[in-house]
């Protein structure tokens, strides 16, 4: 064979080498993973991760169509890094944690907090006793943190999506979801905010995070569970 | 369109790197392939300033979150839609001009039918076109580099297997291939299975979860580190021998470091996942690879300038001093990029915008000032004429060099500063933020410099592609301290 004859045969056996290693073998580990479960006494409980309600399912479309993922990460790493102690997270995340996401919206960068667990009452973003962390973070919140930022969170560097949200002549009784602004933001009188179904799905989808279920993989096992030692 | 019967010139003689410029018949080749190159330049031009544009207003948006607060315009879609055109846009078209180009020469023939790779060009260009508009639209994939929604990749992939049959027919096996036609050919093949491979294993859902990260991360460090880097070193292994007339400094090296770089770049491909909800091992096997990567991307660049050394046009000609000045470059990224690699450091940097300015020194550094360098090679010979002015050709190297640096310098020291503090407990997340955050006007003053660089470049290009310019013969060469 001449040495030309090598270039091509040789590239397919870089490739293979590449696609087998990094694709194909991740893939063999990962790609069958289950929810985890609990089975005592033929009972079934404790089933995670769940695929989610198609309202949190719309929302996620609406967090990727606006390039969250660009400034938020859905990724906790071990307790070489500051992840758990920032409160994002009580123990890193797994694959089996993304089993259900087509895909996973990992993200790119923390440009603002990791979103993994957003959803759960325990998530914070500041010290524990910090003045500035709000007392709930619930979907009332969230809807005016999406809205304006800054009406929450002082410092925040995330810019307003009011795009999300449409300004409604009140008729009648004011509407129930109707946004309950600071003075400097409400609209003129007689009008109100509202959030649009983008909206109220992506506050369903950010509702609906919490990965912080224990999982043996995760280094957490759950409390009931026996541990052998 | 310009259909010229297969072409022949005189073939290469074996293991000869220099060839005399003169042959007519090479001329006769460069006017076949004219009108396919000239186009891709001319896109790929036009995406460059589409991408730097979208570019400098994400950098303002770094640190002006509220401005232009438009849906289209909000960071999340204008970051991967700037990233898109860049990638795909300016550095794969300029790649593919160049590729077409240089297999032609150095198969000593042209293929008839550069219409079908003209038709090719109009294709990927459409398809990066619908990327970057569904992209500020808000039809995106969560993928990081591969943002871009299925359908683009679609017309992107049909464009580039045009060009890809033209190249097959054009390609002369040769008994010992050039280096040049090693790297280039590679990047070709490497991207056709790779667009393809990745982009049916996530359309098919024959993969799921966070296995369809990994293959998005694959297929998109692919795309830069073994399709636009091997071309654009490819490139500087045609220039810098025929520029300075001397052969290449040594070509057993280089064919093992060709070799070694195309092991090594094929298992990086998880390191913007390290850390993540991946198996250990393929984090490390990754992390590995970066490192060992530092191996053939210095060789080949000591290669390079080892071959450049001692030549007296080295100074004035302005391919060589763009290409040399991202050869250069390549090889500082290498270090920075594996240095970013290793567990230690990559635990406090992830998620910062290291990992963006790393990219950036190697796609504008390194990547971009090469592709400039072939451009500046290669247009005279397509046009017929020189171009117009030295001092245009300074200027833009100056701009563009200072640009590049500055900009990716300043996201690097960001990813550090705000890396040191993301890794500390005792820093709030807001602390995080303003540590990372002194960086960004000076990244956003880069792109001042680069758009003017690239403005200037561009204004340049387009007097050449009508022909205006020096007369034939004397080349337009920069000043230099011995007084051209």
């Amino acid at each position: 064979m001449s040495r030309s004859g090598f270039l091509f045969p040789g590239l397919l056996a870089c490739f293979a080498v590449s696609i087998g290693a990094t694709v194909l073998l991740p893939h063999m580990q990962l790609g069958t993973l289950t929810p985890s479960f609990k089975e005592e006494e033929g009972q079934i409980s404790e089933v995670y991760p769940v695929a989610s309600v198609s309202t949190a399912t719309n929302g996620r479309d609406v967090y990727i169509s606006q390039g969250c993922q660009a400034c938020h990460s859905q990724v906790i790493r071990g307790t070489e890094t500051a992840d758990v102690d920032r409160g994002w997270g009580a123990r890193r995340t797994v694959a089996r944690d993304y089993i259900f996401d087509a895909p996973p919206v990992l993200g790119a960068a923390r440009i603002g907090p990791d979103l993994t667990n957003v959803g759960s009452s325990k998530w914070r973003n500041e010290p524990e006793g910090d003045p500035v962390r709000p007392e709930k973070r619930d979907a009332a919140w969230q809807y005016l943190h999406l809205y304006h930022p800054k009406a929450v969170i002082h410092s925040s560097n995330m810019p307003a999506y009011t795009d999300l949200f449409a300004k409604h002549k009140i008729s009648g009784s004011p509407s129930p979801d109707a946004l309950k602004l600071p003075a400097n933001l409400a609209p003129e009188p007689g009008y109100e905010i509202v959030p649009t179904a983008d909206a109220k799905a992506l506050v369903v989808y950010l509702s609906s995070l919490d990965r912080s279920h224990p999982l043996k993989e995760a280094g957490v096992v759950a409390a009931a569970a026996p541990t052998k030692k | 369109m310009t259909e010229a019967p297969l072409l022949k010139a005189q073939p290469l003689a074996p293991g000869s790197a220099v060839l005399p410029d003169q042959a007519p018949s090479r001329s006769v080749i460069d006017a076949a392939v004219r009108p396919v190159v000239v186009g891709f330049f001319l896109t790929s031009l036009a995406w460059l300033l589409v991408s730097t544009v979208l570019g400098a207003l994400t950098a303002l948006k770094l640190h002006m979150p509220g401005l232009l607060n438009f849906p289209f315009l909000t960071f999340g879609r204008l970051a991967p839609a700037a990233e898109g055109a860049f990638i795909y846009g300016w550095c794969s078209c300029a790649c593919m001009g160049v590729t077409i180009w240089s297999v032609a020469r150095l198969s000593g023939r042209a293929s008839p039918g550069t219409a079908i790779a003209s038709f090719g060009s109009v294709l990927w260009n459409g398809g990066v076109l619908i990327g970057v508009v569904s992209t500020l639209l808000g039809n995106l994939r969560p993928f990081n580099g591969l943002e871009f929604p299925l359908a683009s990749f679609i017309v992107m992939f049909a464009g580039f297997a045009l060009v890809s049959v033209w190249l097959a027919l054009t390609y002369q096996s040769l008994a010992k291939p050039s280096i040049s036609v090693m790297f280039i050919v590679g990047g070709v093949a490497w991207l056709a299975w790779s667009l393809l491979t990745g982009n049916l294993l996530i359309a098919s859902h024959s993969v799921s979860g966070v296995v369809q990260q990994i293959v998005a991360s694959w297929t998109a460090t692919g795309v830069l580190w073994l399709w636009i880097v091997p071309v654009v070193l490819g490139a500087a292994y045609l220039i810098v021998p025929k520029v300075t007339g001397h052969p290449i400094y040594s070509g057993p090296l280089g064919r093992a470091f060709f070799w070694m770089y195309f092991l090594t770049a094929g298992l990086i491909s998880v390191t913007r996942l390290s850390g993540g909800p991946i198996p250990l091992w393929l984090s490390s096997l990754s992390a590995a690879a970066s490192l060992l990567l530092v191996v053939p991307i210095l060789g080949s660049v000591y290669n390079l300038l080892a071959t450049a050394k001692g030549s007296e046009v080295a100074a004035a000609s302005p391919s060589l001093r763009f290409v040399l000045f991202g050869v250069s470059v390549l090889g500082v990224a290498s270090i920075v990029f594996a240095a970013g690699a290793l567990h230690s450091i990559d635990y406090s940097v992830h998620f910062t915008l290291f990992d963006t300015g790393v990219r950036a020194l190697i796609v504008r550094g390194a990547v971009s000032m090469i592709l400039f360098g072939s451009i500046y090679y290669i247009m005279p010979r397509l046009s017929g004429c020189e171009w117009l002015s030295s001092s245009l050709i300074s200027f833009h190297f100056i701009t563009a060099a200072y640009g590049a640096c500055m900009g990716a310098g300043m996201l690097i020291l960001s990813g550090l500063a705000a890396g040191s503090a993301l890794s500390d407990s005792d820093s709030t997340f807001s602390q995080v933020l303003d540590l990372g955050s002194s960086y960004y006007w000076g990244h956003t003053l880069s792109f001042a410099l680069l758009l003017l660089g690239y403005g200037s470049f561009a204004l340049h290009f387009l007097l050449m592609a009508v022909r205006i310019g020096q007369p034939a013969g004397e080349p337009t060469l920069l000043p230099t301290q011995h007084g051209h």
